[in-house]
Formats: C-alpha cells, structure tokens, sequence
C-alpha cells in the first residue's frame, strides 16, 4: 500500500504565499520575454493583411539589402530531401519517402539563385560545399507562390535584423503579391451561402452540417409531460485568450549543434520535442526554458510558426533570436476560444424537473479545426439527470484565425446555453430556478466509492448550493425576475454550476518530480513542469516540505527546464494532480534513502525513524536529532528520490485517492443593471469549489478568483469583431477588445471545499466555467427580459430592453 | 514605425516655422498618446515630428485672471480635473477625471485632448484605406458601427469626435486661441471642429501650420454645469455618448441653457432643440427628460449603434439634473 499523503497535515490545506510573489511583484523573475542573450537579433512575422488570398509573387531582395538585415524566412513545411549531384549553380535531389505513409519518391532540380537557401545539419551552405548524399532543406521562393492563405493574419515570412525597428523596415521590404480571393467572417453569412468554399479540407462548402445529432430517451414524450416549455436562442461569441506574456520564444543555437530556446509555453518538454524533430536533432540536444509564464489558458501548446521560425532564424543568422508576437498578432493568430449560438428547448414541471431538453447550436473554430475543440452541446451538469434529450450539431468554418483549447474547452459556452435556458423555463414555470437545479442534480452512484465524486456527486452539489444560497443570500435577495425594487437601476441575482474533470495526466508517459537532500539540510525538488501563473512551484515545495518536516521557504524548486525529466503539458487542469502525487513520491523516497544513508551512522534502524517538524526522531529509542545535525551525518552523500505519477498510476488500487479527479462548483453573480444605460456592473459573486486536497488554500483561493474575474470578462467585455468586407478583424487591440479593470471588479468571495480523503484534484479550468452563465442570469433577474448574447454590453441590453424580450 | 527628424522647440514661435503648409509631413507631439500609437501603427507617417513638450509659460499653466480662466494647451488632463481654479466648472473637471486611466491623464494634454484624430477602428487599421487615409469609401457606413456616430448629418465619414473635453468647454462657451504665421487668432470652441471628409482633413479647423495655445473660460458668474457620460467599464474607457449642460439659474428657472453632445457625431454636437426644452423652465425630471427627447430626435443611427440613441436621451437628462444640483437618482 503506498504510503500516501500525509495524516496529519502540517503545510497541506493552508495558507501559504508564492514563493515567487515578491520576485514578480519586484521584477526579479524573468519571463521569456524578458530574455535577452548575448548578440541576440529580433525576430518579426509577415502576415497576410487579407481574410483569404493566394500569393502570386514574392521578392524578398530589396529586404536582404536593409540595414541591419540578418536573415529571413519564408513559411512553408519543412522537408529534407537527399543531394544526387551538386555543382554550380544546380543542385539535384531526391525525397526521403515516408514508407509508412506509402510515399514514392520524388526528385527535384533546383537552379540555385540569390534568394535560394541550402542547409544543411542546420548551417547555411553554399552548393560547392554539398556532396552526394548529403540530407538538405531548401528553401525556393518560388514554392510559396501559389500558397493559399486563409485568414488576415496567417503566417507568410519572418525576418530578423538586429534591432526590433530593422527587423520591422526589412519585413515592409519585402513585396508580396496576393491574388485576393473571397472570404466568409461572419457565421451567419456562412450558413446563408453554405456551399460557398472559403476555407480548406473536404468539406464543399465551410458550413459542416456532418455531425450526428445525439438524442437519449424520448424528447417529445418529454415535452409533452412538461407544464411549461421555453424556447430561446443563446450565444457567446469567439473570444481571444488574450495572455498577458504573448507567445513566443528566444532561440539560442550552440556550437555543438544543440538548441536551447526560452519560451512561453504550457508544455517545455513537448515544446522541446517538437523543435527537436522540425530540426532533425535527438532530443536531448534541445532544451526548453520556462522559468515564469504570462498566462496561457490552452493556448500554449508548442513553440507555433513563430517558434519555429525564430529557431529557423537563428540557425541561419548564426545568433540568437527572439520572437514575440505583438498585441495585435497574439489576438489574430494565437488562439481563441470558439463561439456557440444554439436554439435551446427545455420543458419541464413546476417541482423542477426537467422533462426534455432539446439544442440545435453551432459554433466557429476558425478556418479549420473541428467539432471537437468546438463544443459539446448538452445539458449541462444535469445530463444525467434529464431522462429525455436531443441534440444537433454544426460546425461553422470562418476566414479566422484557428481556436484553440481555453480554459475548459467547451464548458462555458454549453454552460451558458444550458443554465440561460433553466433559468427562462423556472421564469416560465413561476418557480425560484434554485428548485430546478436541485431536483436535477446528478445522483450518486450506489456503485462507485463512497469516497469519489461519482459516489456523493449528488451530496457535494447539494453541500455547495446550501453554502452557495448562505453566502449569497440568495434566499433574501432573489425576486421573480424583473421584480426587484422599481428604479432605473435594477438589482438581480443569478447562479449557475459546473463540472471538470481534473484528474492526472492521461500521458503514457509518467509525470516525473526528484528531490535531493544535501548534507547541510537543503531538499532541492527538480521537475521539467511550469508554473503557468497557477503556483505550480510553491505546491512542490509545499509536498516537498511536508514529507520532510520543513518550510516550503526551505525547499529549493528548480522546475520549467525540460531537461528535468518527463512532464505533460500543462492542459486540463492535469499539472497539481499529476505533479504534486509525483513530488509527494519522490520526497518520501529521499526521505528514506537519507534514513537509510544516516541511520548506519547515528546507530538507528531506519525503520525506526520519522520525520517530524524541523527534526527527525527515533521514538522507540526515544533519540531525535535537529533536521540539518541529521543530514550533515550524509557527508559526502546526498539523498535523493525520484517520483512519478501518471492518471494509470493513480488508478492503481494501491493508490487510491492520491489523486482523483472530477469536481463541482457553484456561482452565484449579483448585479445592478441600469436599465437607461445598458452598463451592468457586477457587484458579488460568490463562487463555491471543491477540488479534493486542498494543497495551497491561498493559491486554490487565488485560481478561483482568476477564473470568476476572466469569466466577467467573457459575460461582459470580451468579443472578436469581425468586418464582414475587409474580412479583418477590426478590434486586435486591448482599445475595442474590452477587459475589465479593478473597478469593474466585483467582491469576490471564495468558498474551498477541502476533502483530503479524494487526494489531489486540478483547479485551474473549473471556477472560470458558470461564471459567465450566473451574470446573464442575474441580469435576466435584474430586468425580467433575457439578454440571450455575450457580452452583455450596453448595446446588447439596451437592444434586448427595446425588444422586450421578444 | 517610419524614421522621422525630431524637434523641440522652447517657444510657440520657435515652433511655427518648423510646421509645413500641408497636413501628413509633420505632426506635432504633445503627450504622445495619441500619435505615437498611430505612428507604430503606421497610420501616420511624418517625416518631421515637432515636440511641444518643451515649451513652458503659460502653455503648461491654469491661470485665472479676470473674468476668464486660461488653461495652456500642454497643461496634463490629471491637473484640469485637480485644478482648484476650475473649481467652479465641474463639467470639464469631472470629463478630465474620467479619461482613459491615470497613465494617460498624465500624459495627455488639453491640446492633444481637443486635436487628437479619432478612434474608428478602420481609420486605425493601416490596411484599411478608408476615407480619412485617402480612399474611396467609409468603411463603418455598412460596416461595423456600434460605436459611431448616430449624427451623421449627411457627412461621408461616420467617426465620433474622440475628446470629452470638448463638449463641456463648448458648454460653457469657451474660445480657442490659435497662433499661426498671421499672428493669434480667436476661434470659439465649436468653431474649432469640422467633420473631415478627406485625407487633407482633420477633425478640427487648425491649418497645418497652426498651433493651439490656449483655451480661455468666461468666468464671470460661472453657469451652474455638469458633464455626463456613459462608460461600458469603469476602466480606460471611451464614452459611448457624453452630454454637457450648462445654465444660468434664474429666479427656479435655468437661462442661457447649452447642451453639447459628445461622441455622436464627427464633431462635438451642440444641441439647440435640447436647449430649447430647457430654456425659461425649472429643471425637473420632465423637463430633463423632454431635454433627452429633444436632442435625440435628429437621430439617424447607423446598423449597428441604434442603442446610443437612448442613450443620447439619458446622458442629456442626466447631465442636466446634475447640473441643476439634483441627487443622481441612479446611484441607488
């Protein structure tokens, strides 16, 4: 049986603050951004200005002869051919076919000109240097000609010069000529013109209506045995992740060949990976740095075009390079979040049960993509609960920029769709919509664990609805909608729930974590993970101190650096659960081999010892020694413990409940909305979460509150416009693309749930998920009419006021 | 952005002739916050940048002498919304507080706050080659529209004029003082804008070769005056719709009544018809509200900013009851 967490919890479920708090606040710690190497040049992307175009020419000379030039880029996909003969100013080639993709091989003259590039074991090289059989890359101009481009912001070249300003002057140097094609950004002149073919892949036209509809019981019985049944159509708009530290990364090639890039990324050793096969290089020659990240919500998965193009940089220039998307670039090209419009029916009774529920949405992932990034549309939370459902699914394809996963991808976006619909029908039905959501709560199931979520599911819901209603006040402040006290300025109360999963990472590959004690007492914890923002780091040193009876401050953490063993991308709230199991395995491995290492000498038995705080003691002969007198007995040794943790190892019986996953959470959103205004202000939300373990209180406290903030911002502020002609964008900026300030903050009072008994569960997707959903119901409340679409600006409530819900 | 040659002179004369007879070569710097994001953004291109930022005096200076008040045109929007000697004009100090953050309000001027370009969101995308960048239509007219003008008056260009100082000012009748190679000239403040139509155009009446020094306020027996406006954040943010009200209280009915509307038309918007319905009456809930209707009711809104026609109706009886000294019935 594994030894798991600790009984008696002297750090775990407390407060503790960032280790790197004072290090941010000050300045101290530097982001990727902040990165600046010896000789580094600057990196910048040319895009294309048009929403759909083909390139007709390029001329990259008159950009080559800019000062400060150094190197220059085109995008295209990256290929290694075989030389057959070089010589002048030709250079003949064969493919290296992929035998298990049946390629055949291919041959290729290529007339060697000024603007063509040769590389080789990634060096720039002259034809006279080639020999047969070398394996190249070459890059022809002419490739790019014909080169479809898909929306106003994709990627054509990238530069880099030795100052920002160079870079900038030789990319406007550089003459493209784009053949300008017809293009589709707004949804709803998709699905007019459905055949019309803007975007690429299979499909005839961009409006994919493909997807199998999914039913469950019998929806029109379902319909027919309610007493009431609303009808509405609801929408939440593409939205940007809008990370604080754009994307991008510095490149640093050495002169053994390897590569070492700083970059902001959710995911160093994936990151690493990936560059390592782009450039043909073993893995262990590449090595990604990510010391402190700005934010990446999903959206940081790899090192992108950019990433790739800065190391392509690099290796031609001879020198560093760094990439950093600019404001504009980070909001065109580097994720969003998908839209969602569905026309919901829900019927149901006046003791709150929900008879059917019926959707028929579709949603924009950008140019390309897919349902499955998209959305997932199904009665939210209470899916297990309604007997009867229906639900039909279309994929809208845009000339835009191509989503990406956001915290808790697809969540919000049903969750609105969902709890909007609940909330008309208790409207309709007369009742406080607080009776239909707990008359739909998922049951527990009599199977599962009694510990798990699947086995008290229903009793964790109803737990945090009461405290949810307490620390609301709901039961004092909730009026039939549009009831409240008469005024311009109307009061009103909403809720919404949701649900994630937050389990260890699913990677066949463990996450890995290992701790090393020194003789003069100091536990250094080594992961390859980053710390996204979420205090990733703080909790190893917290699992790390607990095991070994110290103070987090104590703990050495070296973590963001992919050389430090395997570990998973930092997606779907998998990092806490995946990395504090792993460092909680490797300290008490440390642990015992310093007691195996030490007790020879201090004449214990290690099965008689145990760390307690500050010291480690030996009860049965009553003997105890101060932390460090005990470790310096180490000498020249060091203990050391290596940790891993994967979702199959957490699903091992002998390790139950070290980690698990599934979580609940409930938010309730007050407002005042100023009726002869439009402008809602969010006064206080109430956000009630469990997430098993409590590992940092402060840090889960701190997510919950991030989460409530960035889904204020989804109900209120945040759009991508879109120009239906010039096929652009027209709000890439943080001007017309709105976030709230601190005075658009509400109270914002945060309720963890601590169940040490379910082991670690991950917190960073699931308070960000209902937020959104519980302001529109609160307005909903405040006014007695739906404003059915995000955000709910003052156009949007004022539109929806003079249309009187109709 | 594009290389350009950089002067600072220390006098307003010594500025004058750095200036060119034509509009696109040289800009003038003031706070910066307005035309450095426009020269990043390749919007603007000078070749010559001429700093005012060197010149002190009375051009970075409030100073009420007689029966006026005269704020410099470099004097920083965070002083006008402190400043004591505009005490008695809450509609400019309370538009001043309102600007944007603290950032800005530091760096922003008076000057840079009335000749500042606007915000259409296709003027500022350098890829765009709307009316305003010498191009053949206005984008915003069938395009996206939620936050222009409802005012169109027939113009070609549908942008909102971008200062909240304006309309205040305007309120409360102040005039404008231009140097220019002919010597001072005297501009009453609405005078001092136009809707521009062209890319020779601004959106003011300034030659190129013009610069704004001050802008003087009538201070005897200041008008009783508020300003209101309409913010979808609290947070650096634009207005959606402004209106300022000034009157002379008379006996209980309000006199000389102006009404100047902001952030609806190509250029701040005095309301005649809003006026009107004030003028020789007591300021009440009706008659603030007839007010509204009043100045709302030339409206022609575009596809999308419908709603900024209500709102016109609500920052209009607002700023009146504000100004008539009524508690704001909708702060609860």
């Amino acid at each position: 049986m594994a030894e798991g967490w600790p009984k008696k919890r002297r750090l775990l479920g407390t407060k503790v603050k960032r280790l790197d708090g004072p290090d941010k606040a000050t300045g101290r710690a530097k982001y990727s951004y902040d990165v600046n190497r010896p000789g580094m040049l600057h990196g910048v992307m040319l895009r294309c200005p048009h929403a759909h175009a083909k390139i007709k020419s390029i001329d990259t000379a008159a950009a080559r002869k800019t000062p400060g030039f150094k190197a220059l880029v085109l995008v295209l996909p990256a290929k290694d051919w075989i030389v057959v003969k070089a010589g002048g100013d030709a250079l003949e080639l064969r493919s290296v076919p992929n035998k298990k993709k049946k390629e055949k091989e291919e041959q290729r003259t290529v007339k060697v000109t000024p603007g063509v590039t040769i590389l080789r074991k990634n060096k720039v090289v002259a034809v006279a240097d080639l020999k047969p059989d070398d394996v190249v890359q070459v890059e022809v101009p002419d490739d790019a000609v014909g080169r479809e481009l898909f929306f106003a912001g994709d990627e054509v070249a990238a530069v880099a010069a030795d100052t920002e300003e160079h870079a900038e002057d030789a990319l406007r140097a550089i003459k493209v000529e784009y053949e300008v094609l017809d293009h589709l950004v707004v949804e709803e002149e998709v699905i007019k013109n459905p055949k019309k073919k803007t975007t690429p892949g299979a499909l005839e036209g961009n409006y994919d209506t493909t997807i199998k509809d999914a039913t469950k019981g019998d929806v029109e019985a379902g319909f027919k045995e309610a007493e009431a049944t609303v009808e509405g159509t609801y929408g939440v708009p593409v939205i940007s992740h809008q990370c604080l530290e754009t994307h991008g990364l510095v490149a640093e090639w050495d002169a053994d060949g390897g590569l070492t890039v700083w970059a902001s990324t959710q995911a160093t050793v994936a990151t690493a990976a990936a560059l390592a096969g782009r450039f043909g290089l073993p893995p262990a020659k590449v090595k990604c740095v990510t010391h402190y990240m700005g934010g990446g919500f999903g959206s940081k998965f790899g090192p992108d075009v950019q990433g790739f193009a800065a190391a392509d940089l690099a290796r031609r220039a001879g020198a560093p390079v760094k990439i950093m998307l600019d404001r504009e670039e980070e909001i065109i090209a580097a994720g969003n979040r998908p839209s969602a419009t569905g026309t919901v029916k829900i019927g149901g009774k006046k003791d709150g049960t929900i008879t059917a529920f019926a959707v028929d949405c579709y949603g924009s992932p950008g140019y390309t993509g897919g349902a499955t990034i998209n959305l997932n549309l199904m009665p939210y939370v209470y899916g297990d609960a309604v007997a009867n459902m229906a639900r039909s699914h279309k994929v809208v394809y845009t000339n835009a920029g191509v989503a990406r996963a956001m915290r808790a991808p697809g969540h919000p976006q049903n969750c609105v769709l969902t709890e909007f619909a609940v909330d008309d029908l208790a409207a309709k039905l007369g009742i406080d919509p607080l009776v239909i959501r707990r008359k739909n709560l998922p049951p527990n199931n009599p199977k599962a664990d009694k510990v798990s979520w699947a086995g008290r599911r229903h009793d964790i819901y109803t737990e945090q609805l009461d405290l949810a209603v307490k620390l609301s006040g709901w039961n004092e402040k909730w009026h039939p909608p549009g009831k409240g006290k008469p005024g311009a300025v109307r009061h009103g109360i909403g809720m919404a729930l949701h649900t994630w999963g937050g389990f260890a990472s699913g990677s066949t590959t463990p996450n890995e974590c290992s701790v090393f004690i020194s003789k003069d007492g100091t536990p250094t914890a080594e992961t390859s993970t980053q710390d996204l923002g979420t205090a990733q780091r703080t909790v190893t040193a917290i699992v790390v101190a607990e095991v070994l009876g110290l103070m987090p401050t104590d703990v050495l953490v070296k973590l963001g650096e992919s050389v430090y063993g395997f570990s998973s991308g930092s997606g779907g709230s998998t990092t806490c659960p995946s990395q504090a199991p792993a460092a909680l395995l490797a300290a008490q491995a440390a642990r015992d081999d310093l007691f195996k290492k030490v007790a020879p000498k201090v004449g214990a038995d290690p099965k008689d010892l145990a760390v307690e705080a500050g010291k480690v003691v030996d009860a049965k002969n009553k003997k105890e020694w101060g932390w460090k007198e005990f470790c310096g007995r180490l000498g020249m040794d060091e203990a050391k413990g290596r940790g891993e943790w994967s979702l199959a190892i957490s699903n091992e019986p002998e390790n139950a409940n070290i980690s698990s996953g599934q979580v609940g959470g409930v938010q309730t959103a007050e407002v005042l909305v100023d009726s002869e205004t439009g402008v809602v202000r969010v006064t206080h939300m109430v956000a009630v979460q469990d997430c098993g373990l409590v590992v940092n209180k402060l840090a889960c406290e701190s997510q919950v509150a991030g989460g409530v903030i960035m889904g204020l911002n989804y109900a209120l502020f945040e759009e991508n416009i879109f120009d239906k002609h010039t096929g652009r964008q027209v709000n890439p900026d943080m001007e017309f693309y709105k976030l709230g300030g601190l005075r658009d903050m509400p109270k914002i009072t945060v309720h963890m749930q601590d169940m040490p008994e379910r082991g670690v569960i991950g917190i960073g997707e699931p308070p960000t998920i209902s937020t959104a959903a519980a302001i529109g119901n609160a307005v909903f409340n405040a006014l007695g009419v739906r404003v059915p679409f995000l955000p709910l600006s003052p156009r949007r409530v004022l539109d929806a006021l003079a249309k009187g819900g109709k | 952005m594009k290389n350009f040659t950089y002067h600072r002179p220390a006098t307003v004369a010594a500025a004058l002739p750095l200036l060119d007879a034509e509009w696109g070569k040289t800009e003038l710097l003031a706070g910066g916050t307005d035309l450095l994001d426009r020269q990043k953004e390749y919007v603007s291109q000078p070749d010559k940048v001429v700093s005012l930022t060197g010149i002190g005096g009375a051009f970075k200076q409030i100073a009420a002498a007689g029966d006026a008040v005269t704020i410099g045109a470099g004097v920083k929007l965070a002083d006008i919304a402190e400043s004591k000697e505009l005490a008695a004009f809450p509609a400019l100090t309370g538009a001043a507080g309102e600007i944007a953050g603290p950032q800005i309000r530091n760096m922003g001027t008076l000057g840079g706050s009335l000749c500042q370009r606007n915000r259409c969101w296709y003027f500022r995308d350098e890829h765009v080659p709307c009316l305003l960048k010498g191009g053949k239509k206005c984008f915003a007219l069938d395009g996206e529209n939620e936050y222009h003008a409802v005012f169109t008056q027939g113009h070609p260009c549908v942008i909102v004029h971008p200062s909240t100082l304006a309309p205040p000012l305007i309120a409360l009748g102040a005039t404008a003082e231009v140097v220019g190679p002919k010597g001072t000239r005297t501009v009453p403040l609405e005078k001092l804008f136009q809707a521009p139509a062209k890319e020779t155009q601004r959106e003011h009446t300034l030659a190129p070769n013009e610069v704004l020094v001050a802008v003087k306020i009538p201070a005897k027996e200041p008008p009783r005056n508020a300003s209101y406006e309409v913010k979808q954040r609290e947070t650096s943010e634009w207005p959606l719709v402004q209106a300022a009200v000034a009157f002379r209280p008379f006996v209980k009915v309000a006199r000389d009544v102006r009404v100047v509307l902001g952030h609806v038309a190509p250029t701040p918007l005095v309301s005649e018809a809003a006026a009107k319905a004030l003028e020789g009456k007591e300021v009440t809930d009706a008659t603030a509200t007839a007010a509204g209707e009043a100045a709302a009711a030339g409206a022609k809104p575009l596809s999308g900013n419908g709603y900024k026609v209500a709102l016109v109706k609500t920052v209009v009886k607002r700023a009146a009851l504000l100004a008539a000294g009524a508690r704001p019935y909708w702060e609860g």
